[in-house]
Formats: C-alpha cells, sequence, structure tokens
C-alpha cells in the first residue's frame, strides 16, 4: 500500500493527469447521466403529477405526448366500472399561443380536471382548488421568456380564442421543444375544439379497500377496446417510449457510455505507462519475492486512489456545471443518489482500467534484475 | 553507539536483532547446483549458457564466481534463484528440490531464503532508505519492523540518510542500503550480482568487507558474481566459468 502511494506522490505530474483524465469522464458521466434522469422524469412528469390509480388511453397510446381522443361514452362508462370511485378527465394538444406582439408559438397544452392530482397545476381561484379560474392559463418559468411573459396576468390568445396567463409554475418544463400550458379540463375542450365531454385521458381513483391490479384487470376484461395502465405502468411505458423509441434517450446513454470509454482509455493509458515507467521495479519486486497478490494489489491501489480524488473532483466540477445549464435545459436534474452511483462507476473504471497494467507487472521478467 | 559504523575500517553486520546462524545448524549445502544446463534461443540455434554444471555452496561462505563476459555467471545465479528453470539438472536450496516448485512456490522460496543485491541496486525510487529496506521485510512476509530496519541502516553508517530517496544516496550508499535490505528479513542466502561495479573502489571494498562479514559472522551462503579482481581477497572459494563450464573451483 505504502508503495502505491509513494509511487503515485513520486511522480506528481503524472498522478494529476490520471486524475485530471478521470475527473473528466467523471464530470461526462455526471452530466450526461443528470440529463438521462431529468429527460426520463420530464418524459413522464404530467402521469407521475396525477394522484389517479389507473389510467385509460386509446389502445396503442405510448406516452402521455401523444394523444388520442376516446369515445365520449367511455367517462360514464368508466365512472360506473365496479371498484372506481372517482373519474377526471385530462386532454392535451399542440396548439397555437399568440404572443404579445402578435408572435405565434405552438405549445403543447394540456388540461385536466382540478382533482386530477394535488400537485398537478391546474388554474384556480386562490384558497378554492375546485373553483377554476375562467379563460386562464398557467406556464412554466423556464418558458417564460419564449412565450414573451413578461407581466402577470398577461393576455394572449390560444387557437384564436382569449385566454389569460395568471400564473407560473416551477418544474413542468417540456423536452419536447413547445412548451407545456396548463388549463382546466373545460377551458382546454375549449381551446382544442373538442366536444364537452370528449376526452383523451381518464384518470381514475379506485375506491378504498380495492385492489388496483383487481380493479384494472376487471376493467380492461370489459373495455378491451382501451389501455388500462397503472399510474406508474403508464409512467413506465412512457419513460421506455421515449428512451427506446426516439433517438433523444440513445443519445444520451451513447453521450455517457462515451464518457465512461474516454475515462478508461485515459485512465487505461496514464496507469499502463506509469506500470511502464516503474516496470523495472515490478521486475525487482517479482526476484525479490512478491507475491502476485501483493504486485496485483500495488497497481490496483494506485488505480483505485486516482479513480477515488478523480470522482471527487468531477464530481465537484460537474454539480455547479449541471446547476448552470439548468439555465438552457430546464430539466435536466442531477438526483441524490448520482453521486452513489458515479463512485462505483468511476472506481470500476480504474479497476477495469488497471487489469492490462496488472497484467504487464505479472508477466514481466524478474531475470532482467540482474541487467545493470 | 556511533552512527556510522561502516565508514574506514569497522563495519559491523551483527544487529542486536538478528541473530548469528551458527553454520552447524544448517544444511552442508545451503545451496546444491547438480548437472545444470540452461540453454536459449530457437531449437535450430541454441545457446548453451551453462553446460552441465555443478556446484555446492556451503553456509558461511562468501563464494566469487567469476569468468569473462558471456561465461555464465549470471545465468548461474537466475538458476540458483528460482528466476529460470534449467533445461537439464536440479537446483536444490536448504535441501527442497526448486523444480518441484510451481511459481508461487519458487517466489516464496526467495522471498524467505534469498537476499539479493543487485549491481543496479534496484532500490524503489519513491520509498526512502528506511522504507525500502522495511519493504524487504514486509516482501518476505515478516511483519513490518521499522526498529529493526533503521536499527541496520544505522549500522551500516546510513544513520543520517534514512529519509533519503534513493536519487539522493551515492552508488555506495544505495548498495548499502540494499545489503541491508537483503539482510533485514534474516535470508540464510546471499546472490549479489557485480555489487561494486557501479561502485568507485573505495565504496567498492567496504561493500566486499561487508559481504565477507555477512558470511563470516553471519553464517550466511553468499555467492557474488563478478569480474572485480578485488574480490579475491575476501572470498574463501573462486569458482571461474567459461562458455557455461566451469574451469575451475579454488578454495582459498
Amino acid at each position: 500500500m505504502k508503495l502505491a502511494i509513494a509511487n503515485l506522490l513520486h511522480d506528481r505530474i503524472r498522478f494529476l493527469v490520471a486524475t485530471a483524465g478521470i475527473a473528466f469522464a467523471i464530470f461526462l458521466i455526471a452530466f450526461q447521466a443528470s440529463l438521462l434522469n431529468g429527460f426520463l422524469a420530464a418524459s413522464s412528469k404530467i402521469i407521475d403529477a396525477t394522484d389517479g390509480d389507473l389510467w385509460i388511453v386509446a389502445r396503442g397510446v405510448p406516452c402521455f405526448d401523444f394523444s388520442a381522443t376516446l369515445p365520449r361514452r367511455f367517462l360514464e362508462m368508466i365512472r360506473g366500472a365496479d371498484g372506481i370511485a372517482s373519474v377526471s378527465r385530462m386532454s392535451m394538444a399542440f396548439v397555437e399561443f399568440r404572443k404579445t406582439g402578435g408572435r405565434h408559438q405552438v405549445v403543447a397544452l394540456v388540461g385536466a380536471d382540478p382533482e386530477v392530482g394535488s400537485r398537478f397545476p391546474v388554474p384556480h381561484i386562490a384558497g378554492q382548488p375546485n373553483a377554476i379560474l375562467p379563460d386562464s392559463v398557467l406556464v412554466d418559468h423556464s418558458t417564460r421568456e419564449l412565450l414573451s411573459v413578461d407581466q402577470l396576468p398577461l393576455n394572449v390568445e390560444i387557437n384564436g380564442r382569449r385566454a389569460r396567463v395568471t400564473g407560473e409554475i416551477e418544474g413542468f418544463s417540456s423536452f419536447l421543444g413547445s412548451p407545456y400550458v396548463f388549463t382546466s379540463y373545460r377551458e382546454a375542450t375549449r381551446y382544442m375544439k373538442m366536444g364537452p365531454e370528449d376526452a383523451m385521458y381518464l384518470v381514475a381513483r379506485t375506491a378504498p379497500g380495492r385492489s388496483i391490479e383487481e380493479v384494472k384487470a376487471g376493467i380492461q376484461a370489459h373495455f378491451p377496446e382501451v389501455d388500462v395502465w397503472t399510474r406508474a405502468e403508464f409512467a413506465d411505458r412512457a419513460r421506455r417510449y421515449w428512451l427506446s423509441q426516439t433517438g433523444a434517450g440513445g443519445s444520451i446513454i451513447s453521450a455517457a457510455l462515451l464518457g465512461f470509454i474516454i475515462g478508461l482509455l485515459v485512465v487505461s493509458q496514464t496507469i499502463y505507462a506509469a506500470t511502464m515507467d516503474n516496470i523495472e521495479e515490478f521486475a525487482t519486486l517479482s526476484a525479490l519475492g512478491a507475491s502476485r497478490r501483493y504486485i496485483t494489489t500495488v497497481v490496483l491501489v494506485q488505480a483505485l486512489i486516482v479513480g477515488a480524488i478523480g470522482c471527487l473532483a468531477g464530481w465537484l466540477g460537474a454539480l455547479p456545471v449541471i446547476r448552470q445549464a439548468t439555465a438552457l435545459i430546464a430539466w435536466i436534474q442531477a438526483p441524490w443518489w448520482l453521486p452513489l452511483a458515479v463512485f462505483p462507476a468511476g472506481l470500476a473504471m480504474c479497476a477495469l482500467a488497471s487489469i492490462i497494467s496488472v497484467r504487464r507487472a505479472l508477466t514481466v521478467d524478474p531475470g532482467q534484475v540482474f541487467r545493470a | 553507539m556511533p552512527d556510522c559504523l561502516i565508514p574506514e575500517e569497522t563495519v559491523s553486520v551483527r544487529p542486536v536483532s538478528v541473530k548469528t546462524v551458527s553454520v552447524k545448524t544448517l544444511s552442508a549445502k545451503m545451496v546444491s547446483v547438480k548437472n545444470v544446463t540452461l540453454c536459449y534461443g530457437p531449437a535450430s540455434n541454441r545457446f548453451r549458457a551453462l553446460d552441465d554444471v555443478s556446484l555446492d555452496f556451503a553456509p558461511g561462505s562468501l563464494t566469487v564466481v567469476s569468468g569473462p563476459s558471456g561465461s555464465g555467471k549470471t545465468s548461474l545465479l537466475s538458476v540458483m534463484a528460482c528466476l529460470v528453470s534449467p533445461d537439464a539438472g536440479s537446483v536444490a536450496i536448504d535441501g527442497q528440490d526448486t523444480g518441484k516448485l510451481n511459481q508461487s512456490g519458487r517466489a516464496r522460496l526467495r522471498a524467505e531464503k534469498i537476499g539479493f543485491v543487485f549491481q543496479a541496486f534496484r532500490l524503489f525510487k519513491s520509498l526512502s532508505a528506511l522504507e525500502n529496506v522495511e519493504l524487504g521485510a514486509r516482501i518476505a512476509g515478516a511483519p513490518p519492523n521499522r526498529s529493526l530496519a533503521r536499527a541496520r541502516l544505522i549500522e551500516f553508517g546510513l544513520g543520517h540518510r534514512l529519509d533519503e530517496c534513493p536519487d539522493a544516496l551515492s552508488g555506495g550508499e544505495k548498495q548499502r542500503v540494499a545489503i541491508a535490505r537483503a539482510l533485514i528479513h534474516d535470508p540464510p542466502i546471499i546472490l549479489a550480482d557485480e555489487p561494486t561495479a557501479s561502485l568507485d573502489s573505495h565504496a567498492g571494498e567496504r561493500i566486499c568487507e561487508l559481504l565477507r562479514r555477512v558470511a563470516e559472522e553471519l553464517g550466511r551462503t553468499v555467492v557474488v558474481v563478478t569480474h572485480d579482481q578485488r574480490w579475491a581477497g575476501f572470498a574463501n572459494r573462486i569458482v571461474t566459468l567459461s562458455d557455461g563450464r566451469v574451469v575451475e573451483d579454488k578454495t582459498l
């Protein structure tokens, strides 16, 4: 152990280069993982914000953002289904938002009944959760500039109808390119020019004491023309869709992997070069009778020390950058567990990177110690 | 006790914590090389580095192996150190046939039974003199004993250089650190490869005297491979090799 540490400290430039290499890799991994985490969270944000147990959606709808209208008879049929306590309606459509000064912006308009979820943004009168403000919409703080919302309330037009931006919310930035705008279900049907009983999603709460799975199975059996998901299932389906069916998830994962590979190569190269620089010392260790385990430990400990310090530096570098990045990418999110995941990844990267060096140190000819 | 015992005429090799080994308690043949042949190169062009060499080395003796370049001196040392396996013949260390040991067994045997002194010193450049000596014990599986390492270095006249890294030491100092490392775990055999080749005459003579006393006073089996004629005055025996064969074996 002492030899490993002494070797690292003896060549401080190399030590710094190796640490910087791993720090850069960890920075990349942490940043990409935050992008991925934020992307996944954003892709199911609307679903996760509801309180309902079951989502009833048109057949084949993969996520909240690609909706289809349900036949209007379903609302009453689901309300009357066995085990259902209440049902809320939701709709979503891309509509034209006319900003101050007459400029246009396509937005994703989301309308929901007020009881759809306590965390769900619906414009209601202060202190009266079920009293909806007429013509009222909410926008996310991160889209304020894009939508030219420079004051509140602000009169705008949605699909040619008058609307008022009455409030700002946090944490509902869209990753689609079109910002989310929230309103009540009734106002949404008006802006979307839907029938008053039309809905795209039905969010149902099961009766107390009833098994969600059993109620789900019962509804699915009675209504095979719709898909019935638990909230967690639909959220997972949405995340999987965005992750696997679009290029976005793939590109983020690729970039994270790229970070890992870059780190692996940098650290491999550095540790290998350090091992080769000290190869005569490894030959001496071998000649003196050091066990394979001892030699492996020397190389591995060097790699892990570099890894641990590099991980810490990389993470400390990534945190402020991720915070700053929220100005550009509102949905980027570094979860609390990310350092716990990144550290083992970094250490594993270093251990992996040291394999070639360990092999080289173990196979060096100890007989070379007799050469001057 | 003065800090420096090695300069000039007084060289101590009997630290308090290391027992002098009675020659009688050791095998009469600490190292036995029997009919050893060692070849290098491809089958079409085999070079015999050692050709049917048989030698025994007794405890308490300092044997000098000499001969011209390419005569097989270093090959003999490599075979005795279990660093290479002979193509024919056998090597026994303290009665143990090394041919029956696997790689780990040979490494363990080296660690426990053999102390090495190299021409190029082979000290670890990132460790201090004291740490280098300690490492010798650690590799041999002995518990770290800093006070013993310190005592050994002080007795070798390096009390003022304990915390210096090898780069800061002179050639003679480096070699004394290397000898201290070789002795720290109390091995019965010391194999030295040209230990004075990189040293000036004064430092070289100190090393000769030191290893003579290691053999004589501690009862170690010391084998020195060298071109250096000065060793003749310190050795009990001189073996001369030529073309891989023993051409002279002279007891003094």
